[in-house]
């Protein structure tokens, strides 16, 4: 794999924390200006277009958790459904029999995320590479037909009745536009936290384990352990994305936890390039936008404008949306070193 | 004096074959030592099994007087016996900054934070520029580990065991596929290195390993051949027998197409 890439695509697959302080500047008003506006984007679009963003938000974060254990650690899952639909079903839980309050519920949908993906973690990174991919499967499988089961969560049928959030105990937020603030607020909080890790040496210690985890045994590294650590914070990243996912649609099945969301969440990392954390969170959007909106229109042939999405993403962008622009940027950088005018 | 590491009996077979036989050696601190022997001779196995890559079946490994047989690979690591692979083994996605990092971070015991970006932590971004700089790489920190050459790519080993700050480094065939100009870089590389580093090499250049080692051990289908001085190793009746063939050429022929 390593051979065929010319070096001019490498320096932006990953965070690396060498960035120049230039760069970072530009980055940071692009951080900004994207922020700015998709928190504007309530004051000039309708209602429906508004919800779908805020459901495109909440996948966008489970996509984040994905993109940590995929992309960053080189572990591809198929299990975060599970810790999402984990997420989903708290924050409705807390929202029907304890409070409205969105930070209860969205802090509940995280820490219970983790819980269990401590519990069922241990199990799953023992293996790597197809095995883990096919525990996580098995776990994700076990989560969706125990949710659809077990009565107290309403089996099959799911839990409705969910009560509109509130914050700070104000009054209840029906309106799209204010539930849309509130899930960008939290996307974005988990978004700087993602980049923190990311960036940290916990983050490089991630990526060594992609890289050459028999070397890093040789460095003294643990990395069963940091697997570990990985795994469970990407269910916490997971569990406040289904709380979020929840707080919108106030309603949870175990539709919401399927194979379907596992293999869209792992689709949407792949599409926008794994190790990367915007293009991931562009993937999702665009895999949201597609089955959605896109798919009704067209008869229900969303998968199959997916699946030919993903075959041209593997055959001609091997790194995904943010592979493409990356090398874009990267070679015009070249072009004005190498002809300084 | 204990020694650095003993190895006593130590053994190591595949089924029915037994790669590593016996084997008993002792490596003083601060000495360059050699493991030297024609191929299939166990050499590979021996380090391997040293480094706790593979396990041993037998006998037992002392590092620093205490035995260390049991322990994995990585605990190893932690106690200082730190090797490197035959052919380069780096994390090539990752910079060459990050490369040498991964190890001072481990020993700075940083690798698990989480709270601050990489680059504020000072004083281990410090220690591995300056490991860098010590191998000649320190115009190269941003460049990905995949884009070094091959010459390269083995001066950022170096770097990333000194980085791991080892007692023990082992070398598993340092120069294999190295250019004549590239091998001689590398050795002065190694001729720089701490005095008290104990060095054990794996080498098939035998000008570079007269060249380095102050002790010599020539293994010979899984067992010590023999070991001392290297004028003593050169001049062995033995070892020149093991790895020129048995005696003279023409006996080849007479036992294939022999009289009978």
């Amino acid at each position: 794999m390593l051979d065929g890439t010319t070096p001019a695509v490498e320096p932006l697959r990953t965070g690396t924390a060498d960035g120049a302080d230039r760069p970072g500047r530009r980055r940071a008003v692009v951080t900004v200006a994207v922020v700015a506006l998709l928190a504007a984007t309530p004051l000039f679009l309708g209602p429906y277009p508004v919800t779908a963003m805020t459901r495109m938000l909440a996948f966008a974060v489970l996509v984040l958790g994905v993109d940590l254990l995929t992309g960053v650690t080189g572990l591809p899952s198929l299990g975060q459904a599970a810790y999402f639909g984990v997420g989903a079903y708290t924050a409705v839980l807390i929202g029907i029999h304890l409070t409205p309050d969105a930070m209860v519920q969205a802090l509940g949908g995280l820490v219970m995320g983790l819980v269990a993906a401590a519990v069922t973690g241990w199990v799953a990174v023992r293996a790597r590479g197809i095995v883990f991919l096919m525990l996580t499967l098995a776990i994700g499988e076990s989560v969706h037909q125990l949710a659809g089961t077990w009565s107290t969560v309403g089996g099959s049928n799911g839990l409705a009745g969910m009560p509109p959030i509130s914050l700070f105990g104000g009054p209840p937020l029906t309106a799209a536009g204010f539930v849309y603030w509130w899930v960008l607020a939290v996307a974005v909080l988990v978004f700087a936290g993602v980049a923190l890790v990311v960036r940290s040496p916990y983050g490089r210690t991630l990526r060594g384990i992609r890289d050459n985890e028999a070397r890093m045994r040789a460095l003294g590294y643990r990395p069963a352990l940091a697997r570990y650590g990985v795994f469970c914070l990407a269910g916490a990243v997971a569990g406040a994305g289904g709380a979020l996912w929840a707080q919108q649609a106030r309603f949870v099945s175990p539709g919401d936890m399927g194979f379907e969301v596992a293999a869209l969440a792992l689709l949407s990392v792949v599409v926008g390039g794994p190790g990367s954390l915007w293009g991931p969170c562009l993937g999702a959007a665009l895999v949201l936008l597609v089955r959605d909106n896109l798919s009704p229109s067209i008869g229900g042939h969303g998968p199959l404008v997916l699946g030919t999405v993903f075959i041209a993403v593997v055959l001609l962008a091997p790194r995904g949306l943010a592979g493409l622009t990356g090398a874009r940027i990267l070679a015009a950088a070249r072009r004005r070193k190498e002809n300084p005018s | 004096m204990t020694p650095l590491l003993e190895l006593r009996g130590l053994t190591r077979s595949y089924g029915s074959l037994t790669a590593v036989d016996q084997v008993d050696l002792a490596i003083t601190r601060g000495e360059r030592h050699a493991l030297i022997g024609p191929n299939g001779a166990g050499k590979s196995t021996l380090f391997a099994t040293v480094a706790g890559t593979l396990r041993a079946s037998g006998g037992s490994i002392l590092l620093n007087g205490q035995d260390v047989t049991a322990l994995p690979e990585a605990e190893r690591a932690r106690r200082g016996m730190v090797r490197t692979y035959q052919h380069s083994s780096l994390f090539l996605d990752c910079s060459v900054l990050d490369n040498v990092a991964l190890a001072v971070q481990r020993v700075h015991r940083v690798a698990h934070r989480c709270d601050r970006a990489a680059r504020r932590f000072r004083r281990t971004e410090a220690e591995a520029r300056r490991h860098l700089d010590s191998v000649g790489l320190s115009g190269r920190t941003r460049d990905k580990a995949a884009a070094l050459s091959h010459g390269e790519r083995r001066q950022l080993e170096v770097a990333m065991v000194l980085a791991a700050e080892p007692a023990l480094v082992m070398f598993d065939e340092p120069t294999a596929g190295m250019s004549a100009a590239e091998t001689e870089r590398f050795v002065a590389l190694l001729e720089r290195l701490p005095e008290e580093l104990t060095v054990l090499v794996v080498e098939h250049d035998l000008d570079v390993v007269f060249r380095l080692a102050r002790r010599v051990t020539v293994l010979h289908l899984g067992r010590v051949l023999a070991s001392g001085p290297p004028q003593e190793i050169r001049a062995d009746e033995e070892v020149r027998r093991a790895y020129l063939g048995a005696a003279r050429t023409e006996d080849l022929f007479t036992e294939a197409g022999g009289p009978g």
